[in-house]
């Protein structure tokens, strides 16, 4: 893969940035214009998680559709000329970043006002319970308006999930524009780790891989784990799988909150405490690739940030979802009615900019820029497809290669025989099958519903309990070392004392 | 003379702006999250669930294992080296000084990234010692803040007093034991009390060498990120107050000293 050194710079930054704080990963970009009428959009969005530009030449995809794509300057400062050039209105923006979804709607709380934010889908439906978001307008679901390059571009898979998931009766659909989505697994190294192993979510707890495996560090990714696995043999059993209601029942065990659930789990991952490596949210890509560990949980995009980096160093991992069940999930753009008040002018801004970035060419610069997988299809425009095709087709000489199938997520229809990639035979294991995950794969994932608050509370509180020090662990040899020392050092304390008086 | 002359009273200047603005005024705001619940009525609950839960008092105990731990070892290092420097009729010493201090100029979370490779070499796996690795990184993190001091207080010490030991028959133990180990006391107490207590909370280094058990530091974090600002900020207070009594008993302690100090001379 032709993914350049910026990338390998953007790893090693970004880590820094987490590892900085908290408070410290806020960036800003402005983008100053002349004109005085000028419209300001302020953008929140995570961090490396838009094309910044600044590509060398030799980066250029060139499509076999004749569209050839290279990132110049930053999606922003792009976005303000084609406005301009469209509509003829300066648009301002104002760019920054956000490290967790906690993070941002904490910044929200605080008081820190954007128009747009991209957080996950669990805190477009916290923000859509509260009544914080301005729902999309009519004209942007419109699809005879040409610029509309959400609605007439976004696939009917992703359209399908965003129109069927609700909360409180209101639908995704109304408030979200998707933006990136993928699903969790294990990202190993095959010359350590056997792929039936990375594809359990008892791995953790495999003492074959004794501090030799990362967990993530946030709360519900880790209890989707450990639910996956506290409830393996149930979820794989025939009875299970075949049931007519397969999906929705799934769905309903892997959100279990109940408190026998909650304990349970708490057990189980202070026994994965115990056996990892470490709890890591973005340390586990560079440790992967330099081999102090052989395997981390992984979200699927940044499986593929990994495995490119990784084959630059000769190193070729896997990626593997777990058997029982993934997390799908999704990241989609939502304009805050604190924000917007009301503008209708900035609202359009706002709607545009997401359909300046659903413009196919667009979706392919950030997916080449951050790995991770657009919603995008494309629609009638192939430019999406075309892009699949130039990352994963096989090359003429290639002897092993599959049949890769990717209709669903185009068409909607799996058997489409124009969505076949030919592949080779590694891809099936390694960054197709992590971008774009068979239909077989998607079928067992569940979307990780939003918590109410009682269940958030508990939750929250077990990952406490399972991440300290509980004193009742304490032993009691332990306590009698530093009664000794507490003892030697006030002898010592009296002694100096004493013989100070006598001086 | 050496143009690194701090006293501890200079040293104590920016903690006593940070007090300012980042704690006394906060405070105010933390003490009210403290002592109300989400409805923002007044309540001990969140007090009491800090003493009663096992995982808090555990991560208390936890959080001082490792500061102690970190200052003793740092003390052991840190009093040779300072002692060696102070007494020593090196003509650059002020340069040799700077030496010391110098990691601290270079980035802390470089430092650290560093470490934890010269680490893995070592040991194999970072992820079988946590304990061990997190005391090493808090040591390599704050020893310039343990030599400093002593070091200060070792320069200022009256040669004349080492002399008139030496002349009244007292050995070189004897002359360290009696006269210059008491007279360093000043100068430890503040090294302890600069690394022991940033060290309780300073869970950057527990996060950046792997070590999964929480610290108070990372607890206070963790019930933010939950958006439970009312135990977040009861934690905070209650870590406040450790401090607050920590400093008041070393400042008598110096106090003391100063004034035997004075009365020796």
């Amino acid at each position: 893969m032709l993914r350049g050194i910026f990338k390998k710079l953007g790893i090693g930054l970004s880590a820094l940035a987490v590892a900085t704080g908290v408070a410290a990963n806020y960036k800003t970009v402005n983008i100053t214009a002349k004109s005085e009428e000028v419209i300001k959009l302020r953008i929140c969005n995570w961090e490396e998680y838009i094309d910044l530009g600044g590509w060398d030449e030799e980066e250029l995809i060139e499509l076999d559709n004749g569209i050839s794509i290279l990132g110049e300057q930053t999606m922003m400062d792009d976005f303000c000329d084609w406005y301009y050039d469209t509509y003829g209105k300066r648009v301002e923006i104002e760019y920054s970043c956000f490290g967790t979804n906690e993070d941002l709607y904490n910044q929200l709380n605080l008081g820190d006002t954007y128009d747009l934010v991209c957080p996950s889908e669990y805190m477009i439906m916290k923000l859509i319970a509260e009544d914080r978001l301005q729902p999309l307008s009519e004209g942007f679901f419109d699809e005879s308006n040409e610029y509309n390059y959400y609605i007439n571009g976004v696939s009917p898979f992703i359209r399908e999930a965003f129109e069927t998931n609700e909360i409180d009766g209101k639908r995704w659909a109304d408030y979200a524009a998707g933006f990136m989505w993928g699903v969790t697994g294990i990202l190993y190294n095959p010359d350590e780790m056997e792929a039936s192993d990375a594809a359990d979510w008892n791995v953790f707890n495999n003492p074959e891989y004794y501090r030799r495996i990362t967990i993530k560090d946030n709360v519900r990714d880790s209890y989707f784990g450990a639910v996956g696995a506290l409830k393996r043999d149930m979820l794989m059993s025939d009875e299970f799988v075949n049931a007519p209601d397969y999906r929705e029942r799934l769905a309903e065990e892997m959100n279990d909150v109940s408190p026998e659930t909650i304990e349970a789990a708490q057990n189980l991952l202070q026994d994965m405490k115990d056996n990892v490596y470490a709890f890591e949210t973005d340390s586990g890509k560079a440790d992967i690739v330099s081999g102090k560990i052989a395997a981390n949980y992984q979200w699927s995009g940044d499986a593929v940030y990994a495995m490119d980096l990784a084959e630059e160093d000769d190193v070729y991992l896997e990626f593997a979802v777990p058997e029982e069940c993934t997390n799908l999930w999704f990241d989609g753009w939502v304009m805050l009615k604190s924000g917007i008040a009301g503008d209708a002018e900035k609202q359009h801004a706002a709607e545009a900019f997401i359909n300046f970035l659903s413009m196919p060419e667009n979706a392919v610069r950030n997916m080449y820029y951050i790995g991770y997988t657009s919603v995008i299809s494309g629609g009638d425009d192939d430019t999406v497809y075309q892009y699949l095709n130039w990352c994963y087709a096989a090359e003429d000489e290639e002897e092993d290669t599959i049949e890769y199938p990717v209709g669903f997520f185009f068409t909607g229809d799996n058997a489409d025989e124009d969505y076949v990639l030919v592949t080779a035979e590694d891809q099936g294991r390694r960054q197709l099958y992590a971008q774009y995950p068979p239909q077989e794969v998607l079928n067992r994932s569940a979307i990780m519903q939003y918590f109410d608050e009682d269940a958030s509370k508990a939750t929250n509180k077990m990952w406490i309990n399972v991440r300290c020090y509980n004193i009742k662990d304490v032993a009691l040899s332990t306590w009698l070392c530093i009664a000794a020392v507490i003892c030697f050092i006030f002898a010592i304390v009296m002694k100096i004392r004493s013989g100070r008086y006598r001086e | 003379m050496s143009v690194f002359r701090f006293s501890r009273k200079q040293l104590g200047i920016p903690y006593a702006l940070f007090l300012m603005f980042f704690v006394v005024a906060p405070l105010l705001v933390i003490i009210y999250y403290a002592f109300t619940n989400g409805e923002g009525r007044f309540t001990l609950d969140n007090l009491s669930g800090f003493f009663t839960d096992p995982n808090t008092i555990g991560t208390l105990f936890y959080s001082f294992a490792l500061a102690i731990v970190t200052t003793a070892v740092c003390l052991i290092i840190a009093y040779p080296i300072a002692y060696v420097l102070a007494r020593s009729n090196m003509r650059h010493k002020s340069v040799i000084v700077m030496i010391f201090v110098l990691p601290m100029w270079i980035n802390f979370t470089l430092r650290i990234t560093a470490l934890k490779e010269i680490l893995t070499v070592i040991e194999g796996n970072l992820a079988f010692h946590p304990f061990l690795n997190s005391v090493i990184g808090m040591c390599y993190d704050f020893l310039p803040f343990m030599i400093l001091p002593m070091y200060t207080t070792l320069m200022k010490l009256d040669g004349t007093l080492l002399e008139a030991a030496n002349d009244l028959g007292a050995s070189p133990l004897q002359t360290f034991l009696k006269v210059t180990l008491p007279l360093s006391v000043p100068g430890i107490v503040s090294g302890i009390v600069m690394v022991l207590l940033p060290s309780m909370t300073n869970y950057v280094v527990l996060d950046m060498l792997y070590n999964s058990t929480y610290i108070m530091g990372s607890l206070i974090g963790s019930y933010f990120a939950a958006y439970d600002w009312h135990n977040g900020s009861m934690i905070s207070l209650i870590l406040l107050l450790i401090i607050l009594i920590f400093t008041l008993f070393t400042n008598q302690y110096e106090d003391d000293t100063n004034a035997r100090g004075g009365a020796i001379l």
